[in-house]
């Protein structure tokens, strides 16, 4: 199939690649943008390891294609901090161990962060259904839970970057 | 025919527990070691079928199986005697 | 949201259990971390795996004529091109290494590795995938264990005899007269399912061979010295030409020390092409094709009195080996002495049998082997508490080790906080209360290692090793082999350096995970590297720090019954700590003296005169709070309590993640995570039909931390982590039991068995009625 250009705007910074129209997103941000802090751990859009967030929303990016993100705004977990300081979803993180081998961490994080956008005051509950899509295997989810929770409850609000 | 007394274990001259033909079948199985093994087997039986059956299935049927075979024993050797 | 409470608190430390974040956060919650699925290198290849569809067949004939004219394949290798050295890591036992992992004349097992590809791009390779041409021979297959034993199953190795694999028999005591002694005897059959360790990172591996004959591998593993050995071994190369690089690792679980399809087709596809070459498993592939926990057979016959004193216990396992042997050997002989734990017997003997079959190979998985026996062995206590009308928790404790208990021959337990375990999780349930109808609690024990006494591989290195070096500025460089997987042992180490030497975490620079830079280590298996690696940093930061304060003491002037020490970077007189140096200032000074060379210490770890298994035992008790529905059987944990003792704790943060993670692995274990086989075809090797716990079904995990102390540990510190993937099987099958009096035989127990356990109590019920 002909290549073909595709402009995509990730963490704020616009990059031109050429690429098959059957890329998928996460190809194109680990292959061809090599932002490689997303992964990929299965290929039936089932664990969450490729979340990225695309204007606002939580998105699986081995569930789409790269041309299908085209004109939007891309955030990776390489996105997340600003000038090297964290954000505070990154903090709660490191503060309460939320993530072991890591592997899963940079897809939790950015379903976090969309959850948070999206709910203000959320039930531990809620907070549990908003991580349903991401598979952990290390950390038996609590620790996530309870990073997420300390954000939502304005642990990190002085941290806002 | 009914024994005497106790049956002790026809390799190693061991009473098992109650003296009974299926403790002693327990006390073989449990031993499991090369002469407890040679007896069984020179009864015609395998070892490891029995284990295997015993291992996997509800009802000691090995236990029963070689129990029997013990009691026989004991009861010709008993016949011998006299 | 949860609970942690630590029981008797032991505070005098400096950074030791205080709250650190891990050394590798901050690459890990940045998206930095690159893993070995990251890793890309200049002229890099793509590698593929052609996998067997049969379960059992010889490979006739190969031919990759096609696949090598295709555009961008630059190799093609089957078994031929390798030396056919048949490996296992089980190295001092020949008859156990018995695997090819590219197989020169027969496949094993489907999934089994037949051919591999590299081209310029993934895609080329899985093309040629299609074109290689294999012609096979099918064999009869035998997939069930029990079937394998029987006399006349297709023989699977030569030489087997019934496809027996491995056997181990276990006996100390006085198994007869324990069991003359008896009352009560129960005799229970059960079985044990498999279990998938689902490394988020997929197994894969970067080669890169060079002309001047040296090996670079980047492997996700737990050991890069094993793997290292291992490749020597089938390479026929020197350990020394050989770097084996494990960068940040995406998971282990007891699934990643042996060599795999990736490490080892990565490495011959570069030899014979000199560039490098990565292959990354799908998952689907790191399903069928790595390995999985074992399944299990076993009858298990108990003898207690009316007054609830055990007395001694028999087992006969019959284990899943799969196609080869690996760790599984281990496994075997594991779940046979963890049978008889956290309890004192009179007597108690083992007898286990590995066998053969066409299917995956089972190996170790976290637990290794222990969460199959516990599974067992809870269950039928519980029953038995039942039958005779005894507290289930009273009786458990007056029967559990203690410290000085002696397993003879075995072990002798220097330190056990299990019996305040017992009044936590009674404590817990109390403050219960009466609990809703359609919810029960179940609760379990047990007990696991602290790194095994085990040299199967046989390594002519200390089983761990440390290097400290301090640098003229106060930092520390700390080199260890022991690989961190995501358990936190880098952090661990750097606690314990730092602690040691009276420094700050952020002083220490930990290096791991690297053979060419890192002193050898038996790496991340068997719960051993804290104790281990732990022991052999604490002796190297002493060492440096010794060499320090040789020179604080030479310019000091003291009196020599005076002890110096270092706290937070401050060198000074234990009786006068006003009166000091600053640590930094020191080492300049100390550095003058030296020549100018560096402080380096060094530090190693081997067990001696601790039995055979392990150097320490670490203890719990695991509740859990079920609610299911009757209807559909379906299980639903509500509420969980973990009473652990690890000794000293060294890191809270990384041990509460410990424990929640054991906890979530194994509950799955318990109740999800279900591996069917059908003529040795793996039904569900996907994330949408293998069911795991996700955030929804983790109930809340409270902890409390029993603070002991382990003499052998570093620190007092032991196991932590591994336990308690073992517990929690069990304790959900009490909690069933104590709700409907249903005994359930078989795990991971799936919501059909549920229904039809109550259906047929039911039906029983009516007819004895009748």
């Amino acid at each position: 199939m002909e290549k073909q250009l595709l402009r995509l705007n990730v963490n704020d910074q616009n990059y031109e690649i050429y690429i098959n129209p059957k890329t998928l997103l996460v190809e194109a941000i680990r292959d061809h943008i090599e932002l490689t802090g997303t992964k990929r751990g299965c290929d039936t859009v089932s664990c969450g390891a490729c979340t990225v967030v695309v204007d606002d929303m939580a998105v699986k990016a081995c569930s789409v294609l790269a041309v299908q993100a085209e004109g939007t705004k891309i955030l990776t977990s390489e996105g997340l901090e600003v000038n090297g300081k964290l954000a505070p979803i990154q903090k709660a993180f490191l503060d309460e161990g939320a993530f072991q081998c890591g592997f899963c961490t940079s897809g939790m994080l950015m379903s976090s962060v969309a959850f948070l956008n999206e709910t203000k005051k959320p039930t531990e509950k809620e907070i549990r259904d908003g991580i349903e899509g991401n598979i952990c295997r290390c950390t038996g989810y609590n620790s996530i839970v309870r990073a997420i929770d300390s954000v939502a409850k304005g642990k990190y609000t002085e941290d806002k970057v | 025919m009914s024994l005497s007394g106790p049956i002790i274990c026809p390799v190693c001259g061991k009473k098992a527990k109650t003296g009974s033909a299926i403790d002693c079948a327990r006390h073989m199985f449990g031993t499991g070691d090369q002469p407890h093994r040679k007896w069984v087997e020179a009864q015609g039986l395998s070892f490891i079928d029995l284990l295997i059956e015993q291992a996997t299935t509800p009802g000691n049927r090995s236990y029963v199986l070689l129990g029997e075979i013990i009691q026989k024993d004991a009861e010709k050797r008993e016949a011998e005697k006299k | 949201m949860n609970k942690y409470t630590v029981i008797n608190p032991h505070e005098p430390f400096k950074v030791i259990n205080t709250h650190i974040h891990n050394v590798d956060g901050w690459a890990k919650v940045t998206g930095r971390a690159a893993y070995t699925f990251d890793i890309k290198l200049p002229g890099m290849l793509y590698g593929k795996i052609l996998r067997s569809p049969h379960p059992h067949a010889n490979i006739r004939g190969i031919d990759a004529s096609k696949a090598l004219a295709l555009d961008g394949v630059k190799a093609v290798v089957t078994g031929k091109d390798t030396l056919g050295i048949k490996q296992g890591i089980w190295r001092r036992y020949k008859d156990l290494c018995d695997e090819q992992i590219l197989p020169v004349d027969k496949v094993r097992y489907i999934g089994e590795p037949v051919a591999a590809v590299a081209a310029t791009t993934e895609e080329i390779a899985e093309k040629a995938l299609d074109l290689i041409e294999v012609d096979y021979e099918v064999l009869p297959a035998v997939f069930e264990p029990l079937d394998a034993i029987k006399k006349g199953a297709p023989e699977i190795h030569e030489g087997f005899e019934r496809n027996i694999n491995v056997t181990r028999h276990i006996e100390w005591g006085e198994v007869e007269e324990g069991f003359e002694e008896a009352e009560y005897i129960r005799e229970d059959w059960f079985r044990c399912g498999g279990q998938a360790h689902m490394c988020m990172e997929t197994r894969c591996a970067v080669s890169s061979y060079t002309p001047d004959k040296k090996l670079t591998i980047y492997h996700s593993n737990q050991s890069p010295y094993y793997m290292q050995g291992l490749m020597a071994g089938v390479l026929d190369m020197r350990e020394g030409d050989i770097r084996v690089v494990a960068p940040y690792v995406g998971g282990g679980f007891g699934g990643k020390f042996e060599l795999d399809g990736a490490i080892f087709c990565t490495a011959i596809l570069s030899m014979k092409c000199y560039k490098p070459v990565k292959i990354v498993y799908t998952r689907e592939e790191d399903f069928i094709a790595s390995k999985r926990r074992t399944p299990m057979f076993y009858y298990t016959r108990t003898g207690v009195k009316k007054d609830g004193t055990f007395c001694a216990r028999e087992a006969k396992v019959f284990t899943n080996g799969g196609a080869y042997t690996g760790m599984g050997a281990t496994a075997l002989y594991l779940t046979g002495f963890f049978h008889s734990f956290p309890y004192r017997w009179k007597g108690y003997r083992y007898d286990g049998y590995r066998v053969y079959t066409n299917t995956l190979p089972s190996t170790s998985m976290r637990g290794f082997g222990a969460p199959q026996a516990m599974w067992c062995s809870e269950q039928q206590i519980e029953w038995i508490a039942a039958d005779l009308g005894l507290d289930p928790i009273e009786m458990r404790r007056k029967n559990s080790h203690q410290e000085g208990t002696i397993l003879p021959g075995q072990a002798t337990i220097a330190s056990c906080g299990i019996d305040q375990c017992y009044d936590e999780i009674t404590k817990w349930i109390k403050g219960k209360g009466k609990l809703p109808a359609n919810r029960s609690i179940g609760i379990s024990a047990c007990g696991f290692m602290s790194g095994g006494i085990f040299n199967w591989f046989d390594s002519p290195y200390s089983f761990s090793s440390a290097v400290v070096t301090i640098n003229q500025d106060g930092t520390v460089e700390l080199h260890i082999g022991a690989q961190e997987i995501g358990q936190g042992s880098n952090t661990t180490m750097a606690i314990i350096c730092a602690e040691t030497l009276g420094v700050k975490v952020e002083d220490i620079k930990v290096h791991s995970g690297d053979t060419d830079h890192c002193p050898p280590d038996l790496g991340a298996w068997g719960s051993r590297q804290t104790l281990m690696t732990g022991n052999a940093t604490k002796m190297a930061s002493e060492n440096a720090k010794k060499q320090l304060l040789e020179f604080a003491y030479a310019q000091s002037g003291l009196n020599i019954v005076y002890d110096l020490d270092i706290k937070d970077r401050w060198v000074h007189a234990i009786a006068r700590p006003e009166r000091g140096e600053d640590f930094v200032k020191l080492v300049r000074k100390a550095l003058r003296g030296k020549d100018g060379q560096k402080i380096v210490g060094r530090g190693y770890y081997t067990p001696h005169r601790k039995g055979m298994i392990s150097p320490a035992y670490s203890y719990m008790l695991q509740g859990v709070e079920v609610e299911v529905d009757e209807e559909t059987g379906k299980i639903t944990l509500m509420d969980s309590m973990t009473a652990h003792d690890c000794g000293q704790p060294i890191n809270h943060l990384g041990l509460i993640g410990q424990l929640e993670g054991a906890f979530s692995m194994a509950a799955g274990y318990g109740y999800l995570e279900y591996m069917p086989y059908e003529d040795g075809k793996l039904m569900n090797p996907n994330l949408v039909d293998y069911k795991m716990i996700r955030a929804p079904e983790m109930p809340p995990a409270n902890i409390a931390e029993i603070d002991t102390y382990e003499p052998e540990g570093p620190y007092g510190a032991k196991e932590a982590g591994e336990g308690l993937t073992n517990p929690t099987a069990a304790a959900i099958g009490n909690a069933l039991f104590h709700r409907f009096g249903v005994q359930m035989k078989e795990c991971p127990v799936r919501p059909e068995m549920v229904v039809n356990a109550l259906k047929e109590k039911k039906e029983k019920e009516a007819a004895e009625k009748k």
